[in-house]
C-alpha cells in the first residue's frame, strides 16, 4: 500500500505538513465570516457542527459550516450505513435531552428497558435502574439492505437535520484530500478545492480518509479492531416474543469470541460480535450455541446484511493541529463501547474550544486535548474490565457466581452491586473508571465472594 | 420477557396519562425531567387551591431546582393529556457538568427565563395573598 | 439502487457480496449514431484532474476520441438529433447530459485551435479509393481510408463538398464555414475532392473502375418525391430539398407571402423555417400528429416559436391554382387508425372533412430517393442500394449513407467508417473488425445521489425577432467553456469507473489499490483476498461498474 494517495493528491496536494505547526505562536480565532468545514457527516461531525453553530449564535458570531458527507442516510444497506451496533447509551440519551435534543420515535427503533445476560450457566435479566426506556436502539444509516419504505429515520440523518436547522450546509461530496495554503486548511473534493478557517476531521475509522492524512503527521491512524455486524429480519411482533425490549448479551466460552450482543430494533435484530478473526465458522458456532438458540431462533430467519466494520481502540497521539481538529473515532473513542457518546464529548469539546478559546494548536492542546486524554485514560480501566469478562467467560465457576449474585439482586430493590456493574458495563452508561471502582466496593466483593462460596457448597433444594 | 404496556417501541422515557402526577410538591427530589412529547402542567398547591404556573412542552425541563438545593419539590407537575417524560439522573448530570461546564448554560438560560416570567407575572399585579 | 442478490452461503446463511469490476456499455455510446465513444471523451475531460491532464490536453484527447469515429464534431454538434441523449440514465432524473452541446463546444474549440485529424497508419498503401459523392458518408469513408495510408479521390458533382450538409441543411443550423473547416481537415490528410465532376458526364464509370481498386458509393438520396396530387406540376410548387439547396446556393427564391410546407421530417421543418426567414407566413401540413413527426422535437419547438403554424392530421388533396398561379391547398382532415405494417399509426381520411388553405407557394418535403441519373454504367437497378451490414455490395463496390435508406448524418458517417474498416481489413488480410455493442447499463444501477441534482445546460437562444431578421444567424449559441465544464461534470460514466474514490475510501479491508498511471476507467485494481463481502463498495459505486460476483 505504499505510495497511495500520491497520484490523486500529487506532491502539491500532500497533507504532509498538516500537523506541523506553521505558526506556533498563532492566536487564530474564528470571527464573523469565518468558514468551517467538517469532513464526515456521522455523529462526531454533526455534534461538532451543531454545538459550534449553537455556541456561535449564543455569542452572536456569524460563521458558516459545511459538512462534507457523500453518502445519503436515506439509503438502506451499507451505502447509507455507518456500521455499528446502534446503541445510544443511557447517559447519552439523558445528556442529549438536557442539550435539547430529544430523539424522536422515528429515530429510536426501540427503547431498551433491560439487559439480559446469557451464559452457559443460565440467563439473568438486569432491569433499568429507573423504570423507563432510557437506552435507544437506533440505525445509524437507514437500516439493513432489504429495508425499503420503512417508517424510520437514520440517527446520523437526524443529527444532520438538526445541524441544518442551526444553519449548517450539507455538501454531498467525497473529500479526497486536505492540504494547507499557508496556515489555512484546504478541502479537496472531486469537484474542486475550498479554503477554510477551520477543518474538523470526523471521518471515523471506517473510511480510509486517514490514509490521505500522510502517515508522517502526528495524527496518524487510529488503532482499530474488527467487529462483525449482521442484521436479521424478524418482524416487530416476533421480536417482542423472543427478545422483548431487551438487549441480549452473551458471554460464551467459544474460542476467538470475546463478546456478542443481540440488539432488537424495529423489525430487525442486530447481531454485533467482537473477537479475533470473526469468520463464517465462528458466526455459525455462535448462532448454533444452545444459549443463543434458546433466545433467538436464527435458523429460520434470513440474515439480510452483514459487514465487518473496524472499531477504534486507541486514538492518534495528538488529534489536532493548527486550525485542524480530529473528533469522534478519528480522534479518540471509548474502548469497544459508546462510540456515539465519545463523538458527542469530543465533538462538543472541540466546538467549545474553537468558539470560546481559539483554533490554534495551543488552544486545542490546552482545552480540547484533556477531553481526549480523559477518554484514553478511562479506556485503561476498560481494558482491565475486559480482562474480568474474559475471566468470567473462561470460568464456568465464576459465571455461575455472577449469575447467582445478579439474580439474587434483581429480586430486591437495594444493594444491586453486580447488577449495577454489569448494567454500566454493557450499557456503556458510566465511565469504565466508575465501573471499575464500583466493582471494588465492599458490597460488590462481599456479594461476589458469597456467590462464589455458594458455588462450592452442595446444591440446595430451593434455587 | 418483561413488557410493560405503558412503554411503546421507539419512545424513550416513561408515558404518563392525563392528570397523572410526575412530581409531587413537597416530595424529596433527586432527579430532573425533560418533556419528550405532549404537555405537562406545573401546579402550585396550597391548602385548598391549585394554581397552574406554567405549561411545559417537548424539550422543556423541570425539577432542575433539585440539582441545586436540597429543598423539597416546590410544585406539582402533572401530565396534561398524555405526556412522555425522560428522567435525568442528578449524578450523571453533575458529573457531565463538571467535564463540560457549558452544559449548565442551558439550564441557567431556562431558569433565568423562568425568573423573568415570574417577574412579569408579579409586576402584572397578579396579587396573591401570602 | 439494489445490486442483484448474491449466492447465499449455505453453511452460514450470511449474505455474501463479493465485488468485481465489470465494464458495461453506456447508453450514450449505444445510442450514438456516429459511433463515438461518448463516455470516454467525456471522461477524458471530466476526470482530467485524476489522470493528470491539463485542460488543453484533455480537450485535445477528447476531440481526437470523437474524431476517431466522426470527423465532423462541430457539424453534428449542431445538427444531430442526438439519440445519444435519449438513453442517458440521467434523463429520467434531472435531464440528460447535453452531449450534443458538449460535442459542439469541443468541435468549435478544435477549429479555433487548428487541430488536425489523427493518422492511424502513415505507411502508404498501394490501393486507391474512389468515392462518389462528397456527403457525410463519402467523406467519412475517405477520411478513414486516408488516415490508414490509402490515396483517396472523391468525385462531387456540385461546386462544393458537403452533400446534404452543404445543400440540404439551412445555414442558420449549420454555418457553411464550420462545415468547410471540418472538410478542410479531411483534405489536409491528402484526400482529393474533385468538385463539379459528374459521373457519366465529366468522367466515365469505366475510368473510375480502372483508376481505383475500390469504389464507394455515397450519392445520398437527392431525388425528391412529389406529392402525387393534381396541380403540383408548375410554378409555385417546390420540393423541400430543391428549395433548400437553391437557398443555400445563394439564389433568391420568391415564395410569396403565404407558404405551405407538406411533411413532418427535418427537411420539412428546415424548409418551413427558411421560408419563414424570407418573411412569409408558413404553415406546416402533416398527416399525423405532433408525436409522430420524425423531425427533431427541439427544431419543431423553435419553428413554432418563430411563428410557424402546424396543420396536423391534414393530408394534401390538390394544389389549387388560378391562372396557373398557386392560390392554396385543398386538404383532407385525417384521423389515426391502428398501426400499419411499419408500426406507425396509419392516417386515414375523415369522410367529408375537406377544406382549403390559402397559399402562394407549396413546398413538398415528404421524401427523397437516390438519383441514379448518369450512373447507368454502375449497373444498379433503381431504388435503394442493398448491401451487407458494413456496406459491401459485392466485389470492389461499397456504399453508405442515404443511398441505403434515409437516415441521419451520424448514420451516414458510421456507414463510411464501417465500410472503411472492413475494406482495410480485407485488403490487408486481417480479420474483419468486431462490433462491440452490448446491452447498455440501466438507470437503476447508477447511484444518482453521488452528484447533486442539476438540470442540463441551456444554451443561450437568439430572440425570435433577431433570428428572423438575420436569416443565417444561428438561433442557438455554442456553450461557454464554463458551461461546458459544468455540464461535463454531470456525467456519471455509466458502467465504467470514473475514479471517484468511494470504493477505496470505504473498503475497510483495503481491497482496492490505486494504479500508478490512471486512465479514464482504470483507477483501481481489486484483490479479494481480504474482502469481507459486505458489498459496501458495490452500493457506493456511482457508475454501476462494481457488481456482485
Amino acid at each position: 500500500m505504499s505510495g497511495l494517495g500520491q497520484w490523486t493528491l500529487g506532491a502539491r496536494r500532500s497533507i504532509r505538513h498538516l500537523a506541523a505547526d506553521p505558526s506556533p505562536d498563532s492566536d487564530a480565532t474564528l470571527s464573523d465570516g469565518s468558514r468551517v468545514a467538517v469532513i464526515g457527516g456521522g455523529p462526531a461531525g454533526s455534534f461538532f457542527a451543531y454545538f459550534l453553530l449553537r455556541l456561535a449564535h449564543t455569542i452572536d458570531l456569524d460563521i458558516s459550516v459545511d459538512i462534507y458527507e457523500p453518502r445519503h442516510f436515506t439509503h438502506c444497506g451499507p451505502a447509507g450505513c455507518n456500521h455499528c451496533g446502534g446503541i445510544v447509551s443511557e447517559s447519552l440519551v439523558q445528556m442529549l435531552a438536557t442539550e435539547g435534543i430529544n430523539l424522536p420515535p422515528s429515530v429510536v427503533q426501540r427503547g431498551i428497558y433491560s439487559y439480559v445476560l446469557h451464559m452457559d450457566a443460565g440467563s439473568v435479566e438486569i432491569e433499568s435502574p429507573v423504570e423507563e426506556q432510557r437506552i435507544a436502539a437506533i440505525y445509524r444509516g437507514n437500516g439493513p439492505r432489504t429495508a425499503v419504505d420503512m417508517p424510520w429515520e437514520s440517527f446520523d440523518g437526524y443529527l444532520q437535520q438538526i445541524c441544518e436547522k442551526e444553519g449548517a450546509q450539507l455538501v454531498h461530496q467525497l473529500v479526497v484530500g486536505l492540504e494547507r495554503n499557508g496556515d489555512f486548511p484546504v478541502v479537496i473534493t472531486n469537484e474542486g478545492t475550498t479554503t477554510y478557517d477551520l477543518v474538523a476531521v470526523a471521518c471515523g475509522v471506517n473510511s480510509n480518509f486517514h490514509m490521505l492524512l500522510d502517515g508522517s503527521t502526528s495524527e496518524g491512524k487510529p488503532e482499530v479492531s474488527r467487529t462483525f455486524i449482521t442484521e436479521f429480519k424478524l418482524g416487530a411482533d416476533a421480536i417482542l416474543e423472543t427478545l422483548g425490549d431487551s438487549m441480549h448479551v452473551f458471554l460464551l466460552d467459544i474460542p476467538r469470541l470475546e463478546f456478542a450482543a443481540l440488539i432488537p430494533k424495529g423489525d430487525y435484530v442486530t447481531l454485533a460480535m467482537l473477537g479475533e478473526e470473526i469468520d463464517d465458522d465462528l458466526v455459525r458456532r455462535f448462532l448454533d450455541s444452545p444459549e443463543v438458540r434458546a433466545a433467538f431462533p436464527a435458523d429460520s430467519i434470513p440474515a439480510v446484511c452483514a459487514c465487518a466494520p473496524v472499531i477504534n481502540v486507541k486514538g492518534p497521539e495528538r488529534p489536532f493541529g493548527e486550525r485542524v481538529v480530529l473528533v469522534g473515532d478519528a480522534g479518540i473513542t471509548r474502548l469497544y463501547k459508546d462510540g456515539i457518546g465519545a463523538a458527542y464529548r469530543t465533538g462538543k469539546a472541540a466546538a467549545e474550544t474553537a468558539i470560546v478559546h481559539g483554533i490554534s494548536t495551543d488552544d486545542f492542546e490546552t482545552h480540547y486535548f484533556p477531553t481526549c486524554r480523559a477518554i484514553a485514560n478511562d479506556n485503561m480501566f476498560g481494558r482491565l474490565i475486559f480482562f474480568f469478562t474474559i475471566a468470567v467467560r473462561k470460568s464456568k465457576f465464576v459465571r455461575k457466581a455472577v449469575l447467582r449474585m445478579t439474580a439474587g439482586e434483581q429480586r430486591r430493590p437495594k444493594g444491586r452491586h453486580m447488577s449495577g456493574v454489569l448494567w454500566n458495563m454493557f450499557t456503556g452508561s458510566a465511565p469504565y473508571r466508575d465501573v471499575f471502582f464500583n466493582a471494588l466496593r465492599p458490597g460488590f466483593l462481599l456479594g461476589l465472594a458469597k456467590s462464589l462460596a455458594a458455588g462450592v457448597r452442595p446444591p440446595q433444594k430451593e434455587s | 420477557m418483561t413488557y410493560m404496556p405503558s412503554r411503546r417501541r421507539g419512545e424513550l422515557g416513561k408515558i404518563f396519562n392525563d392528570g397523572e402526577v410526575i412530581v409531587q410538591q413537597g416530595d424529596v427530589g433527586e432527579q430532573m425531567f425533560v418533556v419528550q412529547a405532549g404537555k405537562v402542567e406545573v401546579v402550585l398547591e396550597s391548602k385548598d387551591t391549585q394554581e397552574r404556573v406554567s405549561v411545559l412542552e417537548s424539550r422543556d425541563f423541570f425539577g432542575e431546582m433539585a440539582l441545586f438545593d436540597k429543598e423539597l419539590r416546590s410544585a406539582t407537575v402533572r401530565a396534561l393529556g398524555e405526556a412522555r417524560v425522560l428522567t435525568i439522573d442528578k449524578r450523571t448530570l453533575l458529573k457531565r457538568i463538571s467535564e463540560d461546564p457549558l452544559l449548565a448554560y442551558n439550564l441557567l438560560r431556562a431558569m433565568s427565563s423562568r425568573v423573568r416570567d415570574l417577574n412579569n407575572q408579579v409586576s402584572a399585579g397578579r396579587n396573591r395573598t401570602p | 439502487m439494489q445490486p442483484a442478490s448474491p449466492e447465499v452461503m449455505a453453511n452460514t446463511g450470511m449474505p455474501k457480496y463479493r465485488p468485481r469490476q465489470a465494464e458495461k456499455a453506456a447508453p450514450c455510446e449505444a445510442g450514438c449514431a456516429s459511433g463515438s465513444d461518448v463516455r470516454t471523451w467525456i471522461g477524458l475531460v471530466a476526470q482530467r484532474d485524476r489522470t493528470g491532464l491539463d485542460r488543453e490536453q484533455a480537450y485535445t484527447r477528447a476531440w481526437h476520441t470523437i474524431t476517431d469515429a466522426n470527423p465532423f464534431p462541430s457539424v453534428l454538434g449542431r445538427i444531430c438529433p442526438h439519440p445519444c441523449e435519449f438513453g442517458c440514465n440521467r434523463s429520467e432524473n434531472d435531464g440528460a447530459v447535453a452531449i450534443n452541446a458538449l460535442e459542439r463546444f469541443l468541435g468549435d474549440w478544435a477549429i479555433e485551435e487548428g487541430l488536425g485529424l489523427d493518422v492511424v497508419d502513415a505507411e502508404p498503401k498501394p490501393e486507391t479509393m474512389g468515392v462518389i459523392g462528397a456527403g457525410p458518408s463519402g467523406l467519412s469513408f475517405a477520411y478513414q481510408m486516408a488516415r490508414r495510408g490509402y490515396s483517396v479521390t472523391v468525385y462531387e458533382r456540385r461546386p462544393m463538398a458537403g452533400g446534404m450538409l452543404r445543400y440540404g441543411v439551412p445555414d442558420y443550423r449549420l454555418p457553411p464555414e464550420v462545415l468547410s473547416a471540418e472538410i478542410d481537415r479531411i483534405s489536409a490528410l491528402g484526400v482529393e475532392i474533385r468538385t463539379n465532376t459528374t459521373i457519366g458526364v465529366d468522367i466515365s464509370v469505366e475510368d473510375l473502375r480502372s483508376a481505383h481498386d475500390i469504389l464507394y458509393l455515397g450519392i445520398g438520396a437527392q431525388q425528391p418525391r412529389m406529392l402525387g396530387i393534381p396541380g403540383e406540376d408548375g410554378p409555385g410548387v417546390f420540393t423541400g430539398t430543391d428549395y433548400l439547396s437553391r437557398v443555400n446556393d445563394g439564389q433568391i427564391v420568391e415564395v410569396g407571402a403565404r407558404v405551405i410546407v407538406v411533411g413532418g421530417g427535418n427537411t420539412a421543418v428546415d424548409a418551413a423555417r427558411v421560408a419563414r426567414r424570407s418573411g412569409a407566413e408558413v404553415a406546416l401540413v402533416y398527416r399525423r400528429t405532433r408525436t409522430e413527426m420524425p423531425a427533431i422535437p427541439a427544431e419543431v419547438d423553435e419553428a413554432l416559436a418563430e411563428g410557424i403554424t402546424l396543420e396536423l392530421l391534414t393530408g394534401p388533396v390538390e394544389v389549387l391554382r388560378t391562372d396557373g398561379n398557386v392560390t392554396g391547398l385543398r386538404a383532407q382532415r385525417m384521423r389515426l387508425a391502428e398501426a400499419g405494417p411499419d408500426g406507425r399509426l396509419r392516417p386515414e381520411p375523415e369522410p367529408g372533412a375537406v377544406f382549403e388553405i390559402a397559399a402562394d407557394t407549396v413546398i413538398a418535403a415528404v421524401s427523397q430517393q437516390p438519383d441514379w441519373t448518369a450512373l447507368d454504367g454502375l449497373d444498379i437497378r433503381e431504388g435503394w442500394v442493398a448491401t451487407s451490414d458494413f456496406g459491401g455490395m459485392g466485389g470492389a463496390m461499397w456504399a453508405g449513407g442515404d443511398v441505403r435508406g434515409l437516415d441521419i448524418a451520424g448514420s451516414a458517417i458510421t456507414h463510411g467508417r464501417r465500410a472503411a474498416e472492413n475494406v482495410h481489413a480485407k485488403l490487408r488480410g486481417m480479420p474483419p473488425p468486431e462490433s462491440r455493442r452490448s446491452t447498455p447499463i440501466e438507470a437503476d444501477r447508477v447511484n444518482f445521489d453521488f452528484k447533486e441534482s442539476r438540470p442540463p445546460v441551456h444554451p443561450p437562444h437568439l430572440a425570435v425577432e433577431d433570428a428572423l431578421r438575420n436569416p443565417t444567424a444561428e438561433p442557438t449559441a455554442t456553450i461557454t467553456e464554463e458551461e461546458f465544464l459544468a455540464e461535463i461534470g454531470r456525467c456519471f460514466s455509466c458502467g465504467l469507473c470514473m475514479g471517484c474514490q468511494q470504493c477505496w475510501m470505504y473498503c475497510t479491508a483495503m481491497s482496492f489499490t490505486k494504479v500508478l498511471n490512471p486512465q479514464p476507467g482504470i483507477y483501481y485494481t481489486l484483490s479479494l483476498e481480504e474482502c469481507e463481502e459486505c458489498g459496501k463498495c458495490i452500493e457506493v459505486c456511482p457508475c454501476g461498474y462494481l457488481e456482485v460476483i
